[in-house]
């Protein structure tokens, strides 16, 4: 079992491919893809933030305060363009045309309509179909002051004195008093994240060397001669299994060890408080416990991609079966963070779905130990009764020698 | 010695199959089964090479594998110096190097390092493997590319280092599946040397062939299969008696078309 073990270890170290995905990928492709994406990503938040927009007003003398807000506005720019714009039809073909940004609309009867007493409707042109649009949010939020002093003075108008004013709005305040700590909220957050990345690669790290280990082992015509020699098909299977093991786990843990410099290198330049304040919760003695869960994970993962990969005849038909338990993987993490989804004695024995409730509440500093050891028990339970398959599987002809 | 008795096997069919079943009628097929081998009985003695013979889809391939314990037959026995290697398939493993055309190699390993690998499978010592080795790579001439990787092998290389791979534990029993298919006359060369190498070292081999050449050339003795049933088994001598013809070819299309008959 060893020899087979150090035999396809040495192998798997010389593949050009099989280091790629379990070495190479995690140590810089996935962190430099992930500081790419939130450059970008931030970039263009900045960017439309610092945008200033032009528009147009129509009837805007009739709510001269608001009109001067916007136009004092630091993100707003008057259209000081030759076109004119006198109805709505006329704002949408100017925003359509790109004259404009933002085209608001008051009604004639706007100063009528309130002085009545009676609600007044603006409306504002722009695209909504940009994915970071301030605008509408910006407009809003001037046209709120605006209503909260004709508000007042309207109130005042009927009577009713600005002290009073409030209780008569508002009569009941409801002031959350939370109990979570900051280690319990960032957890909630980070806690559902972490199973996205950790789970799926430790499945990536045992797939792609399992399709080497099998269907390859078919393909190049090595199978047979490997079936002949005076070991057992246990001897074999285990040999295999602790090799996919091993590689499910370095990957895991190279990614995470990479991932961690990346992020120490990343705070040492930057001032990133929320990310600092997150990671600053977690101990070694959390990180060891993810670590000791993710075993058996790995062990069932590696375990079925051997038995799948043993199944196909062709390295390609083996990408293929593998597939579906590629996405599939992702049903029982999705599971986990669905509402009052929560760490139970039932859920204790979902496969996968346990451990990611478990790294959540690890995370968050809440985790019941006994379900821990639950989780550890049943997820191994079911990973020794895959790898038995597997010894099963590796000993029916019709597999073998399809 | 080795001696294979009443061998039987049979295959259930895939509903693919099933689904492209030829229109003619194959004796061997069942509702629900494919009986690949329905009677196959032979021996090989000390010293002897046996030719097995057989149209393409006779059996052979599953015969050889049953007798290199790949296959686990439904019924008969094989034989190895009094063992009986189905029930007992692990001592058969110690006992039998095989060989096929389609054997493939480590890639990514050395030559030196694949049959070291398979040394050390068959349990034996550090210091054994080295001489066994030495002497492996100086028989077949080996030396020059001991150290580089099987990937990089020409096809002559690479049938070197199998067949040092598969005798490499000493094997009782050589087992070769048309060996010399689809290899250049040089590798062939190679291949029919090391057959007549095993042959004066006293060893019992057993290869399945087309090319009646090579029998005429190695084998001692004959055993044809014909739709999974032994029809020969016989010196080369009683062969061409049986098949009323000196020349090989003839007196095997001959043997086939009697028992066709029959």
């Amino acid at each position: 079992m060893f020899e087979v073990f150090k035999k396809e270890l040495r192998e798997l170290l010389r593949d050009k491919k099989t280091l790629l995905f379990v070495v190479a990928l995690p140590v810089a492709i996935f962190p430099l893809l992930f500081a790419v994406m939130a450059f970008i990503s931030s970039q263009a938040a900045m960017d439309a933030e610092q945008k200033v927009n032009t528009y147009a007003i129509i009837n805007g003398e009739y709510a001269q305060e608001f009109t001067d807000k916007v136009f004092y506005h630091k993100s707003f720019e008057l259209y000081k363009g030759t076109k004119t714009f006198n109805n709505i039809e006329e704002l949408k073909a100017g925003v359509i045309a790109g004259d404009i940004d933002m085209g608001i609309y008051l009604p004639s009867h706007a100063e009528q309509t309130l002085d009545k007493g009676e609600q007044s409707q603006w409306q504002v042109v722009f695209n909504d179909s940009k994915s970071i649009n301030f605008l509408f949010e910006r407009v809003k939020e001037l046209a709120k002051e605006y209503s909260d002093v004709l508000q007042t003075q309207k109130l005042i108008s009927f009577g009713i004195e600005e002290s009073v004013q409030k209780s008569i709005l508002n009569p009941i305040e409801v002031i959350k008093v939370d109990t979570a700590d900051k280690r319990e909220n960032l957890g909630e957050k980070i806690g559902g994240f972490l199973p996205y990345l950790l789970i799926p690669l430790v499945l990536m790290g045992a797939t792609y060397p399992a399709i080497d280990l099998g269907a390859g082992e078919k393909e190049r015509g090595t199978l047979e001669t490997l079936l002949l020699t005076p070991i057992t098909r246990t001897e074999l299977v285990l040999g295999k299994f602790i090799t996919l093991l091993t590689t499910s786990i370095a990957s895991t843990t190279i990614t995470v060890l990479s991932m961690g410099c990346w992020i120490a290198l990343a705070l040492a330049f930057a001032d990133l408080d929320f990310i600092k304040a997150a990671f600053s919760t977690l101990a070694v003695t959390d990180l060891l416990m993810i670590f000791v869960l993710l075993l058996p994970v790995a062990a069932i993962f590696s375990a079925l991609a051997l038995a799948i990969s043993i199944y196909a005849r062709t390295f390609k038909e083996a990408q293929n079966y593998m597939a579906p338990l590629s996405m599939g993987v992702f049903f029982p993490i999705i599971i986990s963070i669905m509402p009052n989804m929560e760490l139970t004695a039932k859920t204790a024995f979902i496969p996968v779905t346990n451990v990611a409730l478990a790294i959540k509440e690890i995370v968050k500093g809440t985790v019941d130990y006994t379900f821990v050891g639950l989780i550890f028990l049943a997820t191994a339970i079911i990973a020794a009764g895959l790898l038995a398959f597997c010894v099963k599987w590796f000993n029916r002809e019709d597999v073998l020698f399809r | 010695m080795i001696e294979v008795a009443g061998l039987k096997k049979k295959f259930k069919l895939t509903k693919d199959h099933k689904k492209n079943k030829i229109d003619d009628i194959d004796p061997r097929e069942d509702k629900d089964y494919f009986h690949s081998v329905r009677d196959v009985s032979f021996s090989c003695a000390k010293g002897e090479v046996l030719g097995l013979l057989g149209p393409n889809g006779a059996g052979k391939t599953t015969t050889l594998r049953m007798i290199s314990t790949a296959l686990k037959p439904d019924e008969g026995s094989i034989t190895i110096a009094g063992n009986d290697i189905v029930k007992k398939p692990l001592l058969g493993r110690k006992s039998i190097g095989f060989l096929s055309g389609s054997t493939g190699l480590y890639g990514r390993l050395t030559v030196k390092e694949n049959i070291e690998y398979f040394a050390k499978l068959h349990g034996m010592s550090k210091s054994d493997i080295a001489s066994r080795c030495d002497e492996l790579f100086t028989l077949l001439d080996m030396h020059k590319f001991v150290d580089k990787r099987a990937e990089n092998l020409s096809t002559g290389m690479k049938q070197k280092a199998n067949i040092a791979r598969a005798v490499v534990h000493r094997p009782a029993v050589v087992v070769l599946d048309e060996p010399t298919t689809g290899l250049d006359i040089m590798t062939t060369q190679t291949v029919i040397q090391f057959i007549k190498g095993l042959k004066a070292q006293g060893t019992p081999v057993i290869f399945s062939t087309h090319h009646l050449d090579e029998v005429a050339l190695l084998c001692d003795r004959v055993a044809v299969i014909n739709e999974g049933i032994s029809c020969f088994d016989g010196t080369v001598d009683e062969f061409k008696q049986a098949g009323n013809s000196d020349e090989l070819n003839q007196a095997f299309m001959n043997i086939l078309t009697e028992k066709h008959d029959v």
